[in-house]
């Protein structure tokens, strides 16, 4: 039908002036970078490229520091993941649930730290939310008799601190998708299961947990790209510091290429993020494929 | 038995409503600590209680900072750069993804997966070979170069965004349209942009907003004369933080961040239907 369709609808017409620009201003880019990457290119003198091969490879892969920012981004993902999924199921559970009144409200105010500038978001967290003597969360802490801890300045808690920081950020897009979800799900279906003898845990388990896992599996795929990729929130937060406590790929790549004016290694770390997040992506799409041939 | 029952239920809803309560002072603290220290007179050494309660009450931060901080040379980098993102992205994506819904099945959805697949690209690895490519044609430190940039991450976003409106157009309506007579363009323009409007404008805001909170390309492509506002806040951090106005420095991050939130609080509905269009499909 849509094959007719296109006799009257000349698609080709529509697409082309888009695709070409995003070819332009993506494919452009990315091949360069590649290109990039397998030369040696400084800065100061960029009209001398060498053609280097995978050298540039070979030196990431040997370099303790690419190796820790690696293992930083991983944690970093892993940990905004985890925290977004929970926190996001659990708000978007209690929104959901009948005795609350005037939803959107509630969901309107919900958004606001997505909608946060992250630059901003993470100096409003430095200044007011993790300084160590008067931010919110000491105070707090000291009403409970716990010491002061200065989050963003010791090796041990500044990476945990920006995750939190960035979760926050990022958890309203996962309450918004699984609120929609849920409401998708008739009230008859909780009475069945009521009615079955089912436990509240056991209906979650069962019931709202299966039908759930395709906006799962997309949150996921959304909050780790946007997580793996961060920068502004941990620039804004520590800089990549202390030490390199919070350096991730992205950050170790402005400050190769930009400070450290060696373009080539930075090119070689931004592709190398390039091709984990393909994969990824490879891999949901796959899966996200198999699911719609199911249904 | 029934009301203790009846008990069990009020303390659930109760708890509930606690657990939400909880969850919205997360959410506004860190805004609302800004706009508390914004307009005290002296916002370090002070409690966030002080803060919060205006102990110390001044609108004077807020002149500083647009004298000192050059808000207005940033303010208008930052709204040249987001409108023109709106205008081109609507006039590119919303036929790009028109089209795309119309193409034969093979052909749609391996367009689609490419788009959907450059959603997922690392920011970095753009910006870096955009830097040294703007160094050779000329186009460092411009706006237009800037613009250019953002597109790299609108196009994807917006036609993944408006397939999923275009896909709930009805069949039955085109189909109606074609044995009238309706030529293409009409079918574009006359049948099928009216029912996705609602969709074209969350689009318009959602792409406002990702523009106007853009850091990460603005420092490495902005130059000297293209900066926005997310990098002349970083600089003027740079620049006070010595002296610690942080009344100071936070009357400048309400300046950034009250349109957007203003946006997101009033037009609610629009970025919720659009955050959620290109959720799950099927």
């Amino acid at each position: 039908m849509a094959q007719g369709l296109n006799r009257f609808t000349k698609g080709w017409w529509f697409v082309a002036p888009g695709l070409i620009l995003m070819v332009v201003v993506v494919g452009t880019p990315l091949v360069m970078a590649l290109r990039y990457s397998l030369h040696e290119v400084f800065l100061y003198r960029f009209r001398h490229q060498v053609f280097v091969g995978l050298a540039n490879y070979r030196e990431a892969f040997d370099d303790p520091l690419f190796l820790r920012s690696l293992q930083t981004t991983a944690i970093f993902t892993v940990g905004c993941l985890a925290i977004v999924l929970v926190a996001g199921l659990l708000v978007a559970f209690l929104l959901n649930s009948k005795a609350v009144r005037g939803r959107s409200t509630w969901l309107a105010l919900f958004m606001v730290p997505f909608v946060m500038t992250p630059v901003v978001a993470g100096i409003a967290w430095r200044l007011f939310i993790w300084q160590p003597e008067f931010g919110v969360v000491n105070q707090v802490a000291g009403l409970f008799g716990l010491p002061e801890i200065y989050w963003l300045l010791e090796r041990e808690t500044a990476l945990l601190a920006t995750i939190i920081a960035n979760s926050w950020h990022l958890i309203p897009l996962a309450i918004l998708v699984f609120y929609a979800a849920l409401t998708t799900i008739p009230e008859e279906l909780y009475e069945a299961c009521r009615v079955d003898g089912g436990t509240a845990w056991q209906t979650l388990r069962h019931v709202v947990l299966p039908m759930l896992q395709p906006h799962i599996l997309f949150v996921s795929i959304i909050i780790m790209t946007s997580a793996f990729r961060e920068f502004d929130m941990i620039w804004a937060l520590t800089g990549g510091g202390p030490g390199r406590a919070t350096t991730v790929l992205s950050i170790l790549a402005y400050n190769r290429g930009i400070a450290a004016q060696d373009m080539g290694m930075a090119n070689t770390i931004a592709f190398t993020m390039f091709i984990i997040m393909a994969t990824v992506a490879w891999l949901y799409i796959t899966i996200y494929r198999r699911r719609e041939q199911a249904a | 038995m029934n009301g203790n029952h009846r008990l069990r239920r009020r303390f659930d809803v109760g708890l509930i409503h606690l657990g939400l309560a909880v969850w919205l002072v997360i959410s506004l603290l860190p805004p609302l600590m800004l706009l508390a220290a914004s307009l005290n007179r002296t916002a370090i050494f002070r409690s966030p209680v002080d803060l919060l309660l205006l102990r110390d009450f001044t609108l004077d931060n807020f002149g500083e900072a647009f004298d000192r901080g050059d808000f207005w040379f940033f303010f208008t980098n930052s709204l040249i750069i987001s409108t023109a993102a709106v205008v081109i992205t609507l006039v590119v994506c919303v036929p790009l993804a028109y089209g795309l819904t119309k193409l034969g099945g093979r052909t749609r959805s391996t367009l689609s997966f490419a788009v959907l697949a450059m959603r997922f690209i690392p920011y970095v690895v753009l910006a870096l070979p955009l830097f040294l490519i703007f160094v050779n044609l000329g186009l460092s430190g411009s706006r237009f170069g800037l613009l250019l940039a953002h597109l790299a991450i609108h196009i994807p976003f917006a036609t993944w965004m408006m397939v999923g409106f275009f896909d709930t157009v009805p069949r039955e309506i085109e189909e109606a349209a074609i044995v009238d007579g309706c030529g293409p363009w009409r079918l574009f323009w006359n049948i099928n942009l009216p029912v996705v409007r609602s969709g074209v404008t969350a689009l318009a805001i959602l792409v406002f907003i990702i523009s106007w909170n853009e850091y990460l390309f603005a420092l490495f492509l902005a130059g000297a004369n293209a900066q926005p506002l997310t990098v002349g806040i970083t600089r003027f951090l740079g620049g006070v933080e010595a002296g610690a106005q942080y009344g100071v420095i936070a009357a400048y991050a309400v300046l950034i961040v009250a349109p957007v939130i203003l946006f997101a609080l009033t037009a609610n509905r629009y970025i919720v239907s659009g955050m959620t269009a290109g959720a799950v499909k099927g």
